[in-house]
């Protein structure tokens, strides 16, 4: 009997997550699938069409350009961070006066919306008109993302740095290693999980990218923004094509399972 | 001794540029009239005016509340409900535990727009469109947050649970006497995350707030955006949209920036 008492409470504790993620995670993931494949709009009748939607978006050039704006973003947004958070990091290790001033300045803008951040660096962009222009538009996005979130990647990086022992970084020093060589053979090995765990968690970031297009562009110009997380809304909520925008919600949920499966691999083998 | 002057000046100009976008905001908010400070020449006098301007208005005082509510009912639903989970996926054992905690993790994994339309079909079914229920409810399962305090239960000492054991304290006892005062530090920390994140969250309000009445800020200031506002107006909108972060970033940030080195951790 005290077993069963004991179990009951168990499943007591765990009733509001276990309702909350049944009702909210994995019923939609399924009728993500299910959605999909029906031509369901908001208020009128729906059938079953298979593969239909899948169809369609595998033969629409706008869809498939969206896939590559999509990729491309990923491409400016990831490395930049990577850098820019890198960067930051080491100098604010190197620092030896208030590094608590720069570390809370570098890091706030991850703590404002990123609909914020597009408000404001709207305005500043306009002088400039990168948002008018096809070629340049993904890079201002791109700095635009990069600017609110590095702070996060740095503060990840930080600590990663503050990990490697000083004896280590000493040693090289002893032996003659210049400033790069310390950097290339011995910070940057011991932060090779940090470094992983930043790219994985911005790719996915980037991925799936919206609310500055949202916000900034409106997919424009010329579509030169129209990513693939803006197209799933597109479909969505201005042709209330329920089926298709589901379908494009799975396509994008493949790409960042296929990457980040992709980068497992990648950093697995390469030591 | 170069070096460090170096490092100091190229450190100190990538901060003002990471704050540099949030002084134009305040500038050009608390700038006189529609004086045109923008990009940035600097005013004569500072005012109030536009803020309490943007703020008299009925709709933006009613998405400040609807943020408030939306911020804190989430915050405290999900506080309790990930530390019940927690405590039970790192104190007890039960079969299937492990299976059960790895497929609730794989669905962090999950693009919320692949979730999007399905997730309102179900707001719809359960009769929540456009109510605080639709909004609130289905952003409430956070796993991230169950991972965290998972961890941190995991760490306490097993003497202090033996002993609670030995005193016959069942598990609410010992989750209120034991587990929610040990893990104050993180809870904490955990509540500012959840608000920010609630605060900031844009898609999910943007899609299920179909009136105005239940838009919240960020909604709120993007449809100002796209709207015919003067500079002023919509700078002032963004300082109220992004003060309360950054206030509560100001205050805590010690706390928090310590946390997120510690645990790697994030949405």
């Amino acid at each position: 009997m005290p077993r069963l008492r004991s179990s009951m409470t168990t499943l007591a504790f765990l009733l509001p997550v276990l309702a909350l993620s049944a009702a909210f995670r994995f019923l939609p993931m399924l009728g993500a699938v299910g959605l999909s494949m029906t031509d369901y709009h908001p208020g009128g009748d729906w059938r079953f069409v298979g593969a239909e939607n899948y169809q369609s978006l595998a033969q629409d050039e706008i869809f498939l350009a969206s896939l590559r704006t999509t990729l491309g973003y990923a491409a400016l947004h990831v490395p930049l961070t990577v850098v820019v958070a890198l960067g930051s990091a080491l100098l604010l290790h190197a620092v030896p006066w208030g590094r608590g001033l720069f570390r809370a300045a570098l890091f706030a803008p991850y703590a404002t919306s990123l609909v914020l951040s597009a408000v404001i660096w709207r305005r500043v962009l306009e002088p400039t008109g990168f948002l008018e222009r096809p070629s340049t538009v993904l890079a201002a996005l791109a700095v635009v993302g990069v600017w609110r979130g590095f702070g996060y990647a740095m503060l990840i990086l930080f600590a990663g740095i503050r990990n490697v022992p000083a004896d280590c970084l000493e040693a090289a020093t002893v032996d003659g290693a210049s400033a790069w060589q310390r950097f290339r053979h011995v910070l940057l090995p011991a932060l090779r999980p940090a470094l992983f765990f930043v790219v994985v968690v911005e790719t996915v970031a980037a991925l799936q990218i919206f609310d500055t297009v949202y916000v900034m562009t409106g997919g424009g110009p010329v579509r030169a923004s129209y990513t693939l997380a803006y197209a799933v809304y597109d479909y969505g909520f201005r042709y209330f094509d329920f089926g298709r925008a589901a379908a494009a919600g799975v396509v994008l949920w493949a790409i960042v399972l296929l990457v980040s499966l992709g980068q497992r691999r990648a950093f697995d083998r390469n030591p | 001794m170069r070096r460090h002057i170096w490092s100091t000046a190229v450190l100190s100009l990538v901060s003002l540029a990471a704050i540099g976008p949030f002084v134009v905001m305040l500038v050009v908010a608390l700038s006189p009239g529609d004086a045109p400070t923008f990009p940035l020449r600097l005013p004569t006098s500072l005012t109030l005016d536009n803020i309490i301007r943007v703020l008299s208005t009925d709709s933006f005082l009613r998405w400040t509340v609807n943020t408030v509510v939306y911020s804190a009912v989430s915050v405290a639903a999900v506080l309790v409900s990930a530390s019940m989970a927690a405590y039970v996926f790192a104190r007890k054992r039960f079969a299937g535990r492990d299976v059960l905690l790895w497929s609730l993790l794989s669905t962090m994994m999950v693009p919320f727009h692949a979730m999007l339309m399905p997730s309102l079909v179900v707001v719809s079914l359960l009769g929540w469109s456009d109510t605080y229920w639709g909004l609130i409810v289905p952003t409430l399962a956070n796993m991230q947050a169950v991972l965290l305090l998972r961890q941190f239960i995991r760490a306490l000492p097993d003497e202090v649970f033996d002993a609670a054991r030995i005193d016959g304290a069942g598990d609410w006892r010992v989750y209120r006497s034991i587990v929610l005062p040990l893990c104050r530090p993180v809870l904490a920390t955990l509540a500012v995350f959840v608000f920010l994140w609630h605060w900031n969250d844009f898609l999910w309000p943007l899609v299920v707030a179909r009136s105005d009445e239940m838009r919240t800020l960020t909604v709120g200031l993007s449809s100002l955006e796209q709207g015919q506002s003067t500079v002023a107006d919509l700078m002032s909108a963004a300082t109220v949209c992004g003060l309360p972060c950054l206030l509560v970033f100001v205050v805590l940030q010690r706390n928090l920036t310590g946390t997120i080195g510690l645990t790697r951790w994030g949405r």
